[in-house]
């Protein structure tokens, strides 16, 4: 009976919970559909079908496992590792940063400029009877005075209004002035509303009670996809990579342009753009120092530190705990202690050495410094595998090399090394690929520089590949996300390959069978 | 004594030598965070007065909302550790114990995907969540349910391949008994293997809450306002504003937040160590 009650709780909760969950992405795929974002609603709907089959069927059992694993996995790896390559298609940067609709609105509704005579008029903000916004101008030099919406104009005769002594039009038929706080209310529409004038001419308000009158200069004719401009008659026409360029002269181009697909440009442009190619050569080479060198220092200490320690000795507990320290405090802290130990007048390095070295502004100890931190960072890591490792292989095998007569060296690189090896390569490999992409220790220690100021190229001395790639795609004012994307993807597979070679040789992969 | 000398001297010089390089700058944290002037000025290396003044600041100061951001860690972090081990856990056992079509497809995809490193879609994250933003403004960019949505995902191709190794590693025997009494999937998930497993998925969410809490380029993108920060971004952007000045407070709080990691991480070394062998790296 018991037993039957507690089901009972159990599958009336699954029921809630699927039934919340269901609620939740349904508000979310009409409002992403409303938004017309249809591959997000696309993957929330599928989502949704999968969860309901899943959970109210008895369809499959093991789905019902890692169905929720495997959405999140789609939605934040595998959708944003697919977006990434898709991104890496396109011309897709500060100023082509929106869709082909958006930017002609954009351009629309920048193409505008005064009229010859430069007229402004003094109006009154308000709304018609319709609850429309409307204004009440007035032109006092000509007495004429008209009512204006979005849609048409209705001139006013002049005998029929109050006048001030500015005169200026205050009241008219149908018209209800708007109160300072309901026009701030409509602060928005007020700005981008075209009023009603003539044919060519609009209205727009400039501020306050001033309005002036305004052409497009820059006119779209959707069945030719081009843009003209009226003064200078120039044809615009779009360029096939996110922009309208000028038909006569291609350095004149409208802003802004949009994301447009340019296939393998972002690619081809990381080997052929000079200025591209120079900077990401020495950034690519730095990298590989970098993880290397990271690598090689963190594991020669560890293994040191871990065969010095693999011995009775006195202290070794308290040894231990300090020398693994690094490891277990938080390194985002640590990073930015070193950074500030590093600094070149208040400097606990300087100080400490009675040295007064600029530590971030030459490269070379910059880069030193980087290695240095790295070092200290990630030793305690091999530390503890080197330990564990050394503890793994059997005494006996030494023992019996060195009653051959074998001197404690050639035990250490005949037997030793190589068995040790066969343990930590595969985790080599590993700590090899994530110092590939250690944004963190760049980022906050050096911030990739010191810069190269030369060319004005954003990569810094010590920029990583991943720390540059994000100077790209983030940098303020000159954003290249499809650039970004291009070298992302490059590392990946470069990363990808590292880790098949070692995950190959740790025979990771035979277990599947 | 002679063989003292020749076998253990040595070995002491080189661990004091390494115990110094380990040590000199957590000192260092511990004398500006004690030091009356706040900053990481060396003037000397002993402290002449010791004063409590940065750890009050940071209680205390309206400026620095050093509890709201330390808040803000604990439960992001906290979501991430228990929500992504529950998920992440269930997935696990399936790839691990049950036999279903597109099973291998599904673990070489689980393989490629926990290698790929989160940071190089960082972009295409930004701009899908900048397009969540625009339809549901409460879990796009620049919210916390949206950073720890992204938290969750990202964790999950590591966490899952770690866990299907721990789970491999539970004798199969004891599932088979229990199929053989008749228990269901379900029931031997629940009543086998959770229970097994108890410890273990402890230990990886608690590599997860250490991750997610150490995680900084996301949080920092993603969390723009004062309030809504975490608590590595908070001290960051703390002394990256006005250099020196803000050392000694940095300092302090740098120290609240590492006592309670360290703590775990000492206690626990033993387990945790098992889990870095078995692939995953610190960040």
């Amino acid at each position: 009976m018991e037993k039957f009650f507690q089901r009972k709780v159990t599958v009336t909760l699954k029921y809630i919970i699927v039934a919340l969950v269901s609620a939740i992405l349904l508000m979310l795929i009409e409002s992403s559909f409303a938004k017309r974002e249809y591959a997000i609603s696309a993957f929330l709907t599928v989502g949704l079908i999968a969860i309901a089959i899943t959970y109210l069927t008895n369809f499959s059992i093991p789905m019902k496992f890692f169905l929720p694993g495997m959405l999140f996995l789609f939605a934040f790896v595998v959708g944003p590792i697919l977006y990434t390559v898709a991104m890496s298609g396109f011309h897709f940067q500060t100023g082509n940063y929106i869709s082909k609709p958006e930017s002609i609105t954009q351009i629309i509704s920048g193409g505008i400029r005064p009229d010859a005579a430069q007229t402004t008029f003094d109006v009154v903000i308000g709304e018609d009877p319709g609850k429309k916004l409307e204004i009440l101008a007035s032109d006092p030099t000509n007495k004429k005075y008209f009512l204006s919406t979005a849609t048409s104009k209705t001139d006013l005769d002049p005998a029929g209004l109050a006048i001030d002594g500015n005169g200026d039009a205050t009241v008219a038929p149908g018209f209800t002035a708007l109160t300072p706080s309901e026009q701030a209310a409509q602060d928005k529409a007020l700005g981008s509303t075209r009023f009603a004038y003539s044919t060519d001419f609009f209205i727009t308000i400039e501020g306050g009670n001033v309005a002036s009158l305004k052409e497009q200069s820059l006119k779209y004719d959707s069945s030719t996809d081009t843009f003209t401009n009226v003064l200078t008659h120039a044809v615009y026409r779009d360029n096939g990579r996110g922009n309208f360029t000028n038909i006569k002269d291609k350095n004149d181009q409208l802003q802004p342009g949009w994301r447009a697909p340019i296939w393998f440009e972002n690619y081809t442009k990381l080997l052929t753009d000079p200025q591209i190619r120079s900077a990401l050569i020495p950034v690519f080479i730095w990298t590989i120092v970098f993880a290397s060198l990271t690598v090689l220092t963190q594991f020669a200490l560890g293994l040191l530190i871990a065969m010095t320690l693999n011995r009775k000795l006195h202290g070794r507990r308290i040894y231990r705990s300090i020398l693994i320290l690094p490891y277990a405090m938080p390194s985002i802290m640590s990073i930015l202690i070193w950074g500030g130990m590093f600094d070149t007048e208040f400097g606990a390095i300087n100080h400490l050495f009675g040295s007064h070295v600029h530590w971030f502004q030459s490269a070379l100890y910059a880069r030193l410094a980087v290695i240095i931190v790295n070092l200290w960072l990630g030793f305690p890591y091999f530390y503890l595998i080197c330990s564990g490792a050394l503890q793994a292989i059997p005494a006996e095998l030494s023992e019996a090399a060195a009653i051959d007569g074998a001197s404690s060296r050639q035990i250490f690189r005949k037997i030793t090394l190589p068995l040790l090896l066969q343990v930590v390569s595969p985790l080599l490999v590993a700590s090899f690929a994530f110092n590939f992409n250690n944004f963190n220790i760049i980022y906050l220690l050096t911030g990739g520089g010191p810069q190269n100021t030369l060319g004005g190229a954003v990569a810094g001395s010590t920029d990583i590949l991943i720390s540059y790639t994000y100077k790209i795609a983030f940098s303020a004012g000159n954003q290249n996300l499809g650039l970004a994307s291009a070298i992302s993807v490059v590392i990946f597979v470069i990363i990808a390959s590292i880790s098949l070679y070692g995950i190959r040789r740790s025979k990771v992969l035979d277990s599947f069978k | 004594m002679k063989r003292w000398i020749k076998e253990d001297l040595w070995r002491h010089a080189l661990l004091l030598v390494t115990c110094f390089f380990v040590l000199f700058p957590i000192y260092l944290v511990f004398l500006s965070a004690l030091s009356p002037t706040g900053s990481l000025q060396v003037t000397s290396f002993i402290p002449k007065t010791i004063s409590f003044k940065n750890f009050h600041l940071l209680f205390t100061s309206p400026k620095i909302p050093y509890l709201v951001w330390m808040k803000n860690s604990v439960v992001i972090a906290g979501l991430v550790a228990v929500l992504s081990v529950v998920i992440g856990a269930a997935s696990a056992f399936s790839f691990s114990r049950l036999r279903f079509r597109g099973k291998k497809k599904g673990l070489q995809l689980l393989l490629l995907v926990q290698m790929f490193p989160a940071i190089l879609s960082l972009s295409a994250v930004y701009v899908i969540m900048e397009r969540v933003y625009n339809f549901a403004p409460r879990i796009g960019l620049g919210t916390e349910p949206g950073l720890l949505l992204v938290y969750l995902g990202g964790a999950m191709g590591v966490n899952i391949w770690l866990l299907k190794g721990f789970v491999d590693s539970i004798p199969i025997e004891l599932d088979e008994a229990a199929k053989v009494d008749g228990a269901s999937a379900v029931q031997t998930y629940w009543l086998i293997f959770v229970p097994l497993a108890a410890p273990i998925l402890a230990v990886v969410s608690l590599l997860s809450f250490i991750g997610t809490f150490n995680e900084f380029i996301l949080a920092r993108l993603f969390l723009v306002d004062q309030n809504s920060r975490t608590i590595a971004v908070g001290l960051q952007s703390f002394i990256s504003g006005q250099y020196a000045t803000n050392w000694g407070p940095f300092a302090a709080g740098s120290i609240i937040a590492s006592i309670p990691l360290v703590a775990i991480f000492l206690s626990l070394q033993r387990y945790i160590i098992s889990g870095l062998t078995a692939g995953s790296v610190k960040g």
